[in-house]
């Protein structure tokens, strides 16, 4: 075990066991230990295999940010195990390895390297065929470049989305951020802090400093109300407008700030050498995060590469924890001992000035680091901290616009951002000591502050006390390679340099060349080292070479966290419990939840033609408050309508009834239904179910376009729909108690009525889609249930029965009606539909009038007629059948379905234009692909006379 | 249309279209006041009329107040009066419209088209801040403020009640509003604490 006792450990709670498994083996850890900080007290350091030559990898930098610790879960690929956190249970298995981890067949990659250049997926894949990359190359490499593996059955999880809105967020709760946080909220700013971490602090967690700094920020922070604290919440990108997603496990928070701090601190980046990427080789700041938060010790035998103070405190660390500090190599030339070397040689840690690191070997199969070169000779250790620089967490600076430079003076790569609502503070906008990171987050703070119109102190900008240049070390290609400048992407050195050599001299495009930066880490701790190495090889300087563009999201999130959680929406109409309590069968028609039929899904079939016959010979009731109603009232109800239907609204009587179409702007039929007029300045409209939200706010456009005296008011759940329809609906109306005389002559077909039926205020309207004799009375939905209560009862000694949306479907077919958006597409004319007699040829506007004028004289080629299938036909083509023509296709079956009335099926259909005759005969291709010929008829295959509605 | 005889029913109420569909309470709590009087006008003459009975009418998307009646001002010419425990009040303003000769305005059948439900609990914000996207923290949405937005994933318009949020919508998504209410609510209960 390499555990520490206490205070170590500060995540972990050693009174909690937890128990799991690592590649089918059982291991124990604490209640707070990662994945990687698990494994690692028990000695596991491998955890993956690396993507290209399969070599064995481990803890880079416990920060989760790059691939070697990334692991499979049950029901989750690519996890970040230096992040997760372990439970009972869980089990844990290895990515990317062929076999097992410990035993990878395709290790054996390593040694075939010089077969993988740089490029080689660009110069492979394209032949030897046109077809051959998505026939035979992706499927290997899908298999073999795999990161996790998708598991299909995981168990549903829950996500959520919710929004925050604050005046100013801060992002990042290290040293610079909590001071940054803790100003704006002391001066009464409602602020948000955020972190990915556990817990606040940041470096102040696991860096060697005085525990009293965080403790202090900390209590003044809990005395805050207005101050929320985010922690486990990752900032994952900045979008326009300061809108940033805050992803606090499977939550969402969709944040909107009128200030954003930026307090994303600093990556550490490894050294460049002959097989840097062995595990034992670390970033000091890992080392010090396994030590402080889980109480790991991170080795036995250490050498300490430090080119900087960072280096020499986790020396200290090291030896605090008990690992012995073999040598600390300082790359920098030999100069005054400061404080921190002055206490290492006080602790008898050897230290050598000016040298560095060439070369390390690993034990048996690179398991493990075994020894390193430096200053040409081998010394043995476990370990090696590497602490030679930084770079700023450049990724949300750089998508809020920042600018990414290179100070040529301090050897730094900056980022700049021009003046406004995004600040930075601490270690990202380039302060280095802890004083300096708190002062700087004050000075974001006051900032900030002041651009909210707070009435602060301004806040000097922070200038580092010393200005150091810091160290960089001079990347040489190893002769042997293995010396990784990305360890996501297996690139080495010389790949990068054989990129320039090929003529690709500009980032983006030694990117896309090599794919350094593309890997889980995105470039972390390679792009800085990339930038270097690709200045070298082009004779620039590092700033002129830059990083690659940086872009939402920072790092991984779950397609569930985007999805969060969506009841599926459902509308009812206010008779909705009345169908329930008939034993309707309710299916959902978009949104709408409407009855099918009446009766048991055993006797569905039975139930439809009923329900038909009912209606043919008796009486139905139907549920029609799905269909859109819209209100156009005011002076120019009468003109408004004249200019958005086809047919003519202003000269319409009071108390008549008109069909409507509506057409789009290119001449195509978006809609159709009926306009009443209730007076001479108010309309009652009906649309289709599934346009009206489209036709309302088309209306909506067109009024405000052209400025009529018009209110339209969307009525379509206000009032609900009861269509009474069949040879006896009149009986069964007059039976009602009414002040609406309901006979023939005194209520024509085509006419309109208000008054009252059974003591509810109803519209009623005599027109109907099924061909009978048909009512529909509208009222006020909470109104409707009495309506229909009242309804099936003055029905019932006529045998009335309610029907649903089937038996209505093949009414409407019996009659040719057509359903806009069925029996219609995009391109449809009225003059396809046979429908000339419902565009005025006077008017001089309405929308698409010109565009059926030009489409008209294009030609017409095709036509919807019907189609009539002989009796007992064997092959019925089903909807969306192709009509051909000669071979080729013309048309298409709309509609079709078997109509009990005429005792065989019957089909509307598109054909070609010179078909459309009664008489002429079609071929229609089946679903199997038997052609069939089928004989023209009139729209209407029932009632061709039309004279049963106008009984 | 005048009121007739016939009874009224409303989503929540049995027989109703959401009729067991449960309201949640607890830490969120949704109430339903759909069968609460209110009345709205709009289009043409609907501003001048209610001016000239006497009641004051607020900028658009402010609530006034008239006799114990939120007035709300949902466009120049889209007023809509709430009359929660002041009935007779609405009623006469009600009949005095119906009587009243052209230009009135057109009834714009809020107490039919819309459901009324208020969200309250000790969790209101949290469970509104799911619900809606807008900035509702008081020092930026007052008492007097209306948002017409989405609230739920649907439209709707929203303001503060004594007690809580009022929200209007869509009536016949009762049934689904306050299964989105009661998914949010369970979601702030999973990250409490």
């Amino acid at each position: 075990m390499n555990r520490l006792p206490a205070p170590f450990g500060s995540r972990i709670d050693r009174s909690r066991p937890v128990r799991f498994t690592f590649e089918g083996k059982f291991f124990e850890g604490y209640e707070g230990d990662s994945i990687a900080s698990a494994l690692a007290a028990s000695g596991q350091w491998v955890l993956s295999r690396s993507f290209k030559y399969h070599r064995p990898r481990g803890i880079l930098s416990m920060t989760g940010a790059d691939a070697n610790a990334l692991v499979q879960l049950p029901s989750e690929p690519n996890a970040a195990g230096e992040r997760t956190p372990i439970s009972e249970g869980l089990r844990v298995s290895a990515q990317n390895v062929n076999g097992s981890l410990e035993r990878d067949r395709d290790a054996v990659m390593d040694r075939f390297g010089r077969f993988l250049p740089v490029g080689f997926y660009y110069r492979t894949f394209m032949g030897p065929r046109r077809d051959s990359w998505l026939k035979f190359w992706e499927p290997i490499i899908r298999r073999k470049a795999g990161l996790g593996v998708v598991d299909t059955k995981a168990p549903h999880r829950h996500f959520d989305k919710t929004h925050l809105h604050c005046d100013v967020l801060v992002v990042g709760a290290g040293p610079a951020g909590l001071s940054a946080a803790i100003s704006a909220a002391e001066a009464g700013a409602d602020v948000v802090l955020c972190d990915e971490n556990p817990e606040i602090g940041g470096a102040l967690t696991y860096g060697r400093y005085d525990p009293e700094v965080l403790s202090g920020l900390a209590s003044r922070l809990e005395a805050l109300p207005n101050l929320k604290v985010l922690t486990g919440t990752v900032c994952n990108g900045w979008y326009e407008d300061n809108w940033l997603p805050l992803i606090e496990s499977d939550r969402l928070h969709r944040t909107r700030a009128r200030e954003v701090i930026l307090a994303t601190g600093a990556i550490e980046q490894p050294a460049v050498f002959r097989n840097n990427d062995l595990p034992g080789i670390m970033l000091g700041s890992a080392a010090q995060r396994l030590i402080r938060h889980y109480g790991v010790r991170p080795g036995t035998s250490a050498v300490v590469l430090a080119a900087n103070d960072d280096g020499y405190r986790t020396a200290l660390d090291l030896l605090d924890a008990g690992v012995s500090v073999v040598e600390l190599v300082d790359p920098r030339p030999a100069g005054e001992a400061g404080p921190l070397e002055t206490e290492l040689r006080g602790k008898g840690v050897t230290i050598r000035k000016g040298a560095t690191i060439e070369a390390a070997e690993g034990t048996v199969g690179n398991r493990h680091l075994a020894r390193i070169h430096v200053g040409g000779s081998w010394i043995a250790c476990d370990l090696l901290t590497v602490s030679i620089g930084q770079a700023p967490a450049w990724q949300l600076p750089c998508q809020a616009g920042g600018k990414v430079g290179y100070d040529a003076s301090t050897q730094a790569m900056t980022i700049t951002l021009s003046v406004g609502s995004v600040h930075l503070a601490g270690a990202v906008a380039g302060v280095d000591e802890l004083q300096d990171a708190i002062a700087s987050g004050r000075h974001a703070a006051a900032t900030a502050l002041m651009r909210l119109g707070h009435a602060v102190a301004a806040e000097p900008a922070v200038t580092p006390k010393s200005v150091r240049p810091r160290y960089v070390q001079p990347i040489v290609a190893d002769a042997k390679g293995r010396d990784f400048v990305d360890f996501d992407e297996d690139l080495q050195v010389k790949d990068l340099q054989n990129a320039t050599k090929d003529g690709y001299r500009e980032i983006e495009l030694v990117k896309r060349f090599t794919t350094v930066g593309m890997g889980p880490s995105q470039g972390r701790h390679s792009a800085l080292a990339t930038a270097r190495i690709v200045a070298d090889a082009t004779g620039r300087s590092v700033g002129e070479i830059g990083i690659t563009t940086a872009r939402p999201p920072v790092g991984p999130e779950t397609l569930g966290v985007l999805a969060g959680h969506h009841e599926v929406l459902e509308r009812r109409t206010a008779l909705h419990a009345r169908h329930v309590a008939l034993k309707a069968a309710m299916k959902p028609v978009g949104a709408w939840w409407r009855p099918y039929y009446y009766g048991d899904a055993s006797s569905a079939e039975e139930a439809v033609r009923e329900e038909i016959l009912a209606v043919r010979e008796g009486v139905g009731l139907l549920d029609v408050s799905t269909l859109g109603k819209l209100e156009i009232r005011g002076p120019d109800a009468g003109e408004f309508l004249d200019r958005l239907y086809t047919m003519a609204h202003a000269n319409q009587p009071v108390g008549r009834v008109r069909y409507c179409l509506m057409l789009n702007e290119m001449g195509s039929v978006v809609d159709d239904g009926v306009a009443y007029r209730m007076a001479q300045d108010q309309f009652y409209v009906t649309a289709t179910t599934g346009a009206v939200a489209r036709v309302y706010a088309d209306m909506l456009f067109w009024n405000a376009d052209w400025r009529l005296k018009v209110d339209v008011l969307n009525l379509t759940g206000a009032f609900s729909g009861l269509n009474v329809t069949g040879p006896k609906a009149r009986q069964v109306l007059k039976a009602l108690d009414s002040d609406i005389d309901f006979s023939r002559d005194a209520f024509p077909y085509l006419s309109g009525r208000d008054g009252m039926v059974a003591g509810v205020p109803v519209r009623v309207m005599r027109i109907g889609f099924t061909g009978e004799l048909s009512y529909e009375l509208h009222c006020p939905s909470s109104l409707a249930p009495s309506l229909w209560d009242a309804v099936m009862a003055a029905g019932r000694p006529h045998g009335l029965r309610p029907y649903g949306l089937e038996a209505s479907r093949i009414l409407r077919l019996e009659k040719g009606h057509i359903l806009i958006g069925q029996d219609t597409d995009a391109i449809t004319t009225p003059d396809e539909l046979g429908f000339g007699w419902a565009v005025s040829k006077k008017k001089p506007f309405f929308v698409g009038k010109r565009s059926i004028e030009m489409r008209a004289r294009l030609g017409q080629t095709r036509k919807l007629v019907g189609l009539q299938f002989p009796a007992g036909a064997r092959n019925i083509p089903g909807e969306s059948c192709l009509v051909l023509r000669s071979g080729a296709p013309v048309g298409q079956i709309t509609s079709v379905g078997y109509s009990p009335s005429l005792g065989r099926h019957i089909a509307l259909a598109y054909v070609h234009a010179d078909d459309q005759a009664q008489g002429s005969r079609v071929t229609v291709k089946c679903r199997d692909g038997e052609l069939v010929e089928v004989p023209v008829v009139a729209h209407a295959f029932f009632d061709p006379t039309n004279a049963r509605q106008e009984i | 249309m005048a009121a007739g005889t016939a009874t009224r029913v409303y989503p929540f109420m049995p027989g109703g279209a959401a009729d067991g569909t449960r309201l949640i309470s607890g830490a969120v709590v949704l109430s339903d006041l759909t069968d609460k009087p209110r009345f709205g006008l709009k289009g043409g003459g609907s501003a001048a009329w209610l001016a000239a009975q006497g009641i004051p009418l607020p900028a658009v998307n402010r609530i006034g107040e008239h006799r114990g009646m939120r007035v709300l001002r949902l466009g120049n010419e889209d007023i809509l009066l709430l009359a929660e425990g002041v009935e007779a009040t609405l009623a006469e303003i009600k009949n005095g419209w119906q009587a009243a000769p052209a230009p009135k305005g057109y009834s714009s059948w809020r107490e039919e088209g819309w459901a009324w439900m208020r969200l309250s609990g000790a969790r209101l914000a949290e469970a509104m801040s799911s619900l809606c996207a807008l900035d509702l923290r008081p020092q930026k949405f007052g008492a007097d403020d209306i948002a017409q937005t989405r609230v739920g994933h649907i439209e709707a318009v929203t303001f503060r009640s004594p007690t809580g949020f009022d929200i209007l919508f869509d009536i016949t998504a009762s049934a689904y509003f306050a299964r989105a209410v009661a998914a949010v609510a369970g979601h702030a209960d999973q990250h409490r604490g």
